[in-house]
């Protein structure tokens, strides 16, 4: 028994300490941040950096970071507080293209209503890039997330190589697969097209886009993809990878090459160039051994009408949540306020290879330096002007699925291309089966 | 048949115990059997169980139940509207080709079944192979024994990511070490027809040594006499095997089957690292499929419809397996 009493005794102590440590910590308001990185780098580090800044700024104020794995992690993390009405997080970096599901789920606030009762309303706004912001706001034009770590995908090159065989810089398709035959060898590839992991959907919106049919434009209740134009597209990335007899350019696998071993390829010499997301860059630059060329993703087919270049945005912004206690929101704005800042968006887009997403992150320190030293840093942000909307709908997740599925389905091979129109066509019955009660 | 040995003793006492009252009736005193029982002696093992009684209701039953009730709703279009009741439409729509989940189901399914009889169908024999070899005197034999039970001891999710590497098209050591041979690499996780067959592979490498150790275990709680016996009457290694090892592993391969089954269908862990399931859901499986729609609050219904379809399935299993075996074991 005595001893039974000295674990009750202990036990209670220790509730008492916790009750105390919680009664303390409630002094400031505390705003929990999940956030997950797809990038390479010390990120948690950062993170803390602009943690301890902020908090000098804003005693009252407690930020809680914690890293959340993934995009999918972090939003299915944040999906089941919600599911079990126990919410933690107060505010978050998700995909940009999260919106419309988080806004059909109720769980977010929208961000307009803390830039209205800025005194600088306007200029905060005009301050993003317009193609950051596409994705932020809803159908009526209501912002409802702030831009954070945004990216593009941009087309690397082997410098070297390209001096060596005196061949210019691709701008076209058509230059691309003469580019790509003119420089593969048995050892390595002409063009590396990372198509065959997980989204397949977010290249393929740039061939869409550049032969002049965007999966998405404004309504999110509206998706193109069996469009002439969705075939055409579909048909050029299946094509880099078959086999010359068969009509296709073989300058690359077939099916594509996964996400993550492509830039490991490019920069071990196995691929003359590829596309990826400017979120590699700094570590592309920093493992390579040769000169290493940065350009704009080349442009659909020349000479024909409604083509040009095109990419898709990419990346997370930040969002606040319903679940938040209205003075928490308040902070938890702050916080966002501070990350999307000029002087953070310098500091963040210069130590991860993210775009930062302001106009005037671009002449403040340390960016302002880098972009000297390292031009390659600013296709990137010039490509911007002809960027398009990142795929986002309604029922999105279940529509990108039918997407990846379709595109995965061509792309590899598992249909031929004889078959891809009616590919394309079954898919869009099943999306606009999805999509009809949104119309 | 099992018959375990009981003091006559025991049994007298058994048969009294099994005559005695229904312990409810407490008012009665039972001057037959021990001293009389109060309320509390009655509660108390059921005060003890309660704990787990409850881990059980909370963690199993309920969810279980809800399962079964949420198959049978549709969510409705904004997370404050009530889901409404659809009976078995999600069931149905499960196998309906054009829709969007029933067009992905039933491949993925037809996916699952191959992945887990292939699996089991080398495995299961590779690890009764494995423990007849290494259920011998040899040199270095806890060498052996570990380096083929250590594939189990991997976390599966960093043994996936090993093999993705050596899978991978470009960097990957299989490819590298064809080309050398000037052979053309086979693009293992990208290539429809090739991509089941890879994750396969790689979870038969991970499962025969965890099932290798039961049969090692099965091996070893045979008593030797019987060999000695066989030998002196002339049989030959192989009809040893047939008629004495085989016969008397038989419900190790029970257990083995049973477990193999429920394992595999329920492994996926290796698919976030070897393309998730792509191209075009060749390389997935059931399991997986419903973890991918999870994140989609408005599928739940076919969520949990997809769930208890995989759980009927595993239930025909598992008892075509206790027929199967039980009977022939009771023959024997």
């Amino acid at each position: 028994m005595i001893r039974h009493k000295q674990t009750l005794g202990a036990t209670l102590v220790a509730l008492l300490m916790l009750v105390a440590v919680s009664v303390m910590a409630q002094d400031k308001i505390v705003v929990d941040f999940y956030y997950p990185t797809a990038v390479d780098g010390p990120i948690d580090e950062i993170i803390a950096k602009y943690e301890a800044d902020f908090e000098a700024m804003h005693p009252e104020i407690d930020v809680v970071p914690a890293y959340t794995g993934s995009y999918t992690q972090t939003r299915d993390t944040i999906r089941t507080e919600i599911a079990a009405e126990d919410v933690i997080v107060d505010v978050a970096v998700m995909l940009a293209t999260d919106l419309t599901s988080f806004v059909e789920d109720e769980s977010i606030v929208p961000a307009q209503q803390f830039i209205d009762a800025m005194d600088t309303a306007d200029a905060f706004t005009a301050g993003f890039f317009p193609a950051f912001l596409a994705n932020s706001a809803d159908e009526d034009g209501m912002i409802w997330s702030v831009p954070f770590q945004r990216s593009t995908p941009i087309l690397y090159y082997n410098a070297d190589l390209f001096a060596e065989a005196g061949i210019a810089v691709p701008t076209n398709n058509e230059e691309l697969i003469a580019a790509a035959q003119a420089l593969q060898t048995e050892d390595r590839a002409g063009l590396l097209l990372p198509v065959a992991g997980t989204f397949p959907t977010w290249l393929y919106q740039s061939f869409a886009a550049a032969y002049g049919q965007p999966i998405v434009e404004a309504s999110p209740a509206e998706v193109f993809f069996n469009t002439p134009e969705s075939l055409a597209a579909v048909e050029f990335i299946t094509k880099l990878g078959m086999a010359e007899a068969d009509g296709g350019f073989a300058v690359g696998p077939m099916g594509g090459s996964a996400w993550g071993d492509t830039p490991t390829a490019f920069t071990s010499g196995q691929a003359a160039m590829i596309y990826h997301t400017t979120g590699s860059l700094t570590s592309i630059l920093n493992n390579a051994t040769f000169e290493v060329g940065v350009a704009f993703l080349p442009s659909g087919p020349a000479g024909e009408t409604g083509t040009g270049y095109g990419a898709p945005t990419g990346g997370g912004n930040l969002y606040i949540f319903a679940a938040a206690a209205p003075e928490v929101q308040e902070a938890a704005w702050l916080w966002v306020e501070y990350l999307a800042s000029d002087t953070v968006q310098s500091d963040w887009g210069a130590n991860t290879g993210y775009i930062a997403a302001t106009v005037g992150a671009w002449d403040v320190e340390p960016l302002k330096t880098l972009v000297t030293e390292k031009p390659q840093y600013l296709v990137a942000r010039d490509q911007l002007e002809f960027a398009v909307k990142e795929f986002d709908s309604y029922r999105s997740i279940d529509v990108q699925g039918i997407i990846n599925t379709a595109l995965s389905s061509i792309i590899s091979g598992n249909v031929p291309l004889s078959e891809a129109q009616a590919t394309l066509d079954a898919a869009q019955v099943q999306i606009d089966s999805l999509l009809a009660e949104y119309k | 048949m099992f018959r375990p040995y009981i003091s006559q003793s025991l049994l007298r006492k058994l048969k009294r115990m099994t005559a005695t009252p229904s312990p409810l009736i407490l008012e009665k005193p039972n001057t037959s059997y021990g001293a009389r029982k109060t309320l509390w002696d009655w509660i108390f093992p059921y005060v003890l169980v309660l704990p787990t009684l409850i881990f059980v209701f909370m963690f199993t039953l309920l969810p279980a139940v809800n399962t079964v009730i949420d198959s049978t709703l549709s969510p409705g279009r904004r997370a404050s509207e009530p889901a409404e009741f659809v009976g078995l439409e999600n069931y149905q729509k499960l196998f309906d080709a054009t829709h969007f989940i029933g067009g992905r189901f039933l491949p993925i399914l037809g996916n699952t079944l191959i992945f887990t009889l292939v699996t089991i169908a080398i495995s299961v024999p590779l690890a009764l192979l494995l423990a007849l070899l290494l259920n011998r005197k040899i040199r270095g034999l806890g060498f052996w024994r570990f380096s083929i039970f250590y594939p189990t001891l991997l976390p599966l999710m960093g043994a996936a990511s090993i093999w993705a590497f050596l899978y991978s098209d470009t960097i990957g050591l299989f490819n590298t070490i064809l080309r050398a041979f000037g052979l053309p690499g086979v693009n293992w996780l990208g290539d429809p027809n090739m991509v089941l067959l890879s994750i396969t592979a790689m979870n038969i490498w991970k499962q025969s040594g965890y099932f290798m150790i039961f049969y090692l275990a099965g091996l070893q709680s045979i008593p030797k006499d019987i060999y000695e016996a066989a030998d002196l009457d002339g049989a030959t290694v192989w009809q040893q095997l047939r008629y004495l090892t085989l016969p008397l592993l038989n419900r190790t391969t029970l257990f083995v089957l049973v477990i193999a089954i429920t394992f595999t269908f329920q492994t996926v862990e290796q698919l976030p690292a070897m393309n998730n399931g792509n191209p075009a859901d060749r390389g997935n499986l059931v399991l997986y499929f419903i973890f991918q729609n999870i994140s989609e609050r408005r599928n739940w219904g076919y969520v949990n419809a997809m769930s208890l379809v995989l759980v009927g399935i595993l239930l025909i299993f598992t008892i075509a397996n206790f027929v199967l075996f039980e009977r022939r074991s009771d023959v024997e």
